[in-house]
């Protein structure tokens, strides 16, 4: 029992309810208020000093580039809420990576194999949720934990990604790629009107349904959820589902927005895991949400761009984030520890 | 979730068990035994000793060197995102200084001290800040990413020119003690080392208590934020080690290279756990676990399948071992 046993829990406030009640409103408020004023800071700075930045192109530009981090990163959020608060034996789907890779190589050979957008579409959902429902099953019906089960599958899939294209890219175009990739509405591309309403439908689901509510019983006290009669297995094993639903999408948008495949998809899984963690920030009781997350996602969007325009080195922006996530988790912490 | 474990929901008495059921451990062995025998059967150029000493060297060695690290980091109850940080810091001051003309034990030390500074880092923001394991190295892992391609001009490798290597450099890449590469030989003798060392010191003891049952180390007045803020630094100290190794086999320091080691370290450190009875993590698994990744790895190769056909089979065992065991281990 002692890999559960292991105490890896976010040092988040909710992470133990007790001391939330006496401290944690004050330190969270505090901390959110913060963060978005960082975020605003960052804004004005950038729109002050970079040419073109505050321009509606611009901004429409980093929605759309944002699209595949983003659409992952909700994945990953759903599953994070449905997990708790405990990374190690709470939930985490380090195959989302992978997955949005797979699932865009199935869409490019689809097309290149001479069938319809349609079905090349419903090619990589279904890639991206078959996985996902891998994942369900490890984690649920075998009880395999998710940190090593997800790893598992990420290698098998990152593997058959590399035994279709022999590690080589695949081009592709049709009508819907095109679309995705030039269409824009109100100058917002359309990879970003995809991402934005999909953030608008998960949060939808996420924060205002009985459903979402029920997701965030099962990770914040499972205990509690099943004594409630909630199906604590099955709303755990739609999260890995949703989450998988999530990379095939993102796998269709990469496709449009490199027209082809990459080779190097699994480099996106740790920023999935950054910012889908960086976004419980935004939240006023510090825990995963689909507004923060999204936030969070739109926050490294604009710093990528406001380096890219100031000529800084875009390598710089990993480092951000990292010290960003360490100085946000520090000040919650010792925030947290002043007031008990 | 062990901490409910009093809380029985309605209907269901607690589950009681009094015998860990021997099955679940052996799954482990048995894959690996499986496996190799599988290979020699399957591969004419499996079974013969320079293939053999070629798993143990060019599979093994390193990324069991790496994987102790992370099984310290995972016994002292934590997680190391950031071994890969280690190794490449590591590699990158061996590099810069063996280049400047320095001397390789000096550079080596310099190497040694360099990934060190990642581990005390973690450690401060672990033991002294407070902030979970996962998120302080994965932030360690991404500013020392930035780091790296900032040094580097943006991400450029470091290449030693072939001629004028000096011979310390290459013994430690190439050379040999009595007959044992000298990767390997280090490999086996800082886990036969740490084996002991975690099991019978009382240093080794106070970071499985910690790992184990953190409150009660905390009450029972273990110094807890000393101790783990040294097995950090340790982790990343063996790591540096497998940095510099690394480094004096290819000649060269790659930026961010040391990453291609995170999960299969993690990975072997799990499967490892399901050796011990009670889960734990521990040396002799881990090394067991890297040695089916390295037997696994190499055969495929050999059996004539796709180079890509590795990571599925690599990926299809893990889940089969982990499943198995988690199975039976309920």
């Amino acid at each position: 029992m002692s890999v559960e046993a292991i105490d890896l829990t976010l040092d988040l406030p909710q992470a133990d309810a007790p001391k939330a009640q006496n401290g944690g409103p004050l330190a969270a408020n505090l901390l959110r208020a913060g963060s978005l004023l960082v975020f605003a800071l960052v804004f004005l700075f950038f729109s002050a000093t970079a040419p073109f930045f505050l321009t509606v192109g611009n901004i429409g530009n980093v929605i759309g580039q944002s699209a595949v981090l983003g659409v992952l990163s909700i994945g990953l959020t759903l599953v994070l809420v449905s997990g708790g608060p405990n990374v190690v034996t709470g939930g985490i789907d380090l195959s989302l990576a992978a997955n949005a890779g797979l699932s865009a190589v199935v869409y490019a050979l689809i097309i290149q194999a001479g069938y319809s957008d349609a079905v090349a579409i419903l090619g990589a959902l279904a890639t991206g949720t078959a996985i996902g429902a891998v994942n369900a099953i490890a984690v649920v019906v075998i009880g395999i934990v998710p940190l090593l089960s997800t790893i598992a599958v990420m290698n098998v899939v990152a593997g058959v990604d590399l035994v279709l294209t022999q590690n080589t890219v695949i081009p592709a175009s049709s009508d819907v790629l095109t679309l995705l990739s030039s269409g824009s509405l109100f100058t917002i591309p359309a990879l970003g009107i995809v991402f934005i309403l999909f953030a608008i439908a998960a949060a939808l689901v996420l924060q205002f349904t009985p459903l979402g509510l029920r997701l965030y019983a099962t990770g914040e006290f499972p205990e509690a959820a099943k004594a409630a009669g909630l199906p604590v297995r099955r709303l755990t094993a739609f999260s890995y589902v949703a989450a998988g639903f999530c990379g095939g999408l993102a796998g269709i948008l990469s496709v449009a927005y490199l027209s082809g495949t990459s080779t190097g998809s699994g480099e996106m899984l740790l920023p999935v895991v950054v910012t889908a963690l960086l976004g419980t920030i935004f939240s006023r009781r510090l825990v995963p949400t689909i507004p923060g997350t999204v936030l969070s996602t739109l926050f490294v969007g604009f710093l990528v761009n406001g380096f890219q325009l100031l000529n800084l080195s875009s390598t710089l922006v990993s480092g951000v984030q990292g010290l960003l996530i360490l100085l946000v988790v520090s000040a919650t912490t010792l925030l947290r520890k002043e007031e008990i | 979730m062990s901490e409910f474990a009093t809380v029985s929901p309605a209907g269901s008495p607690p589950r009681i068990r009094n015998f860990p059921s021997l099955a679940p451990r052996l799954a482990l062995p048995l894959a690996t035994i499986a496996v190799f025998a599988a290979f020699s059967v399957v591969s004419p150029a499996f079974l013969v000793p320079t293939n053999v000493l070629s798993i143990l060297t060019n599979n093994f060695a390193l990324q069991a060197i790496i994987a102790l690290a992370m099984t310290l980091a995972v016994t002292s109850g934590g997680i190391d995102l950031s071994v890969g940080t280690a190794v490449d810091f590591a590699s990158f001051a061996f590099v810069t200084l063996v280049l400047a003309g320095q001397p390789v034990p000096v550079a080596a030390v310099a190497g040694l001290g360099a990934g060190l500074v990642v581990g005390l880092f973690n450690g401060f923001l672990i033991a002294v800040i407070g902030i979970s394991p996962f998120l302080a190295t994965l932030g360690t892992l991404f500013i020392g990413r930035s780091i790296q391609q900032q040094l580097t001009n943006g991400g450029n490798p470091v290449y030693l020119p072939q001629t004028g290597i000096p011979d310390a450099f290459r013994f430690l890449g190439h050379g040999s003690l009595f007959g044992v590469p000298v990767t390997l030989a280090v490999a086996v003798l800082l886990l036969a080392l740490f084996g002991l060392y975690l099991g019978r010191s009382s240093f080794g003891r106070t970071i499985i208590a910690i790992g184990t049952q953190p409150v009660v180390s905390r009450f029972s007045g273990l110094r807890v934020a000393r101790t783990v803020t040294i097995a950090y630094g340790l982790a990343a100290l063996v790591a540096a080690i497998a940095g510099i190794l690394l480094t004096a086999t290819v000649s060269v320091y790659i930026p961010n290279s040391g990453n291609a080691f995170l999960l299969n370290a993690i990975g072997a450190t799990f499967i490892g756990t399901t050796l011990s009875p009670l889960r734990r993590p521990n040396i002799p698994g881990t090394a067991l676990g890297v040695l089916l990744l390295a037997i696994v790895a190499n055969g495929l190769l050999l059996s004539g399948l796709n180079f890509y056909w590795q990571q599925v089979g690599t990926g299809l065992l893990i889940f089969a071992v982990l499943a198995f065991s988690f199975l039976r281990g309920r």
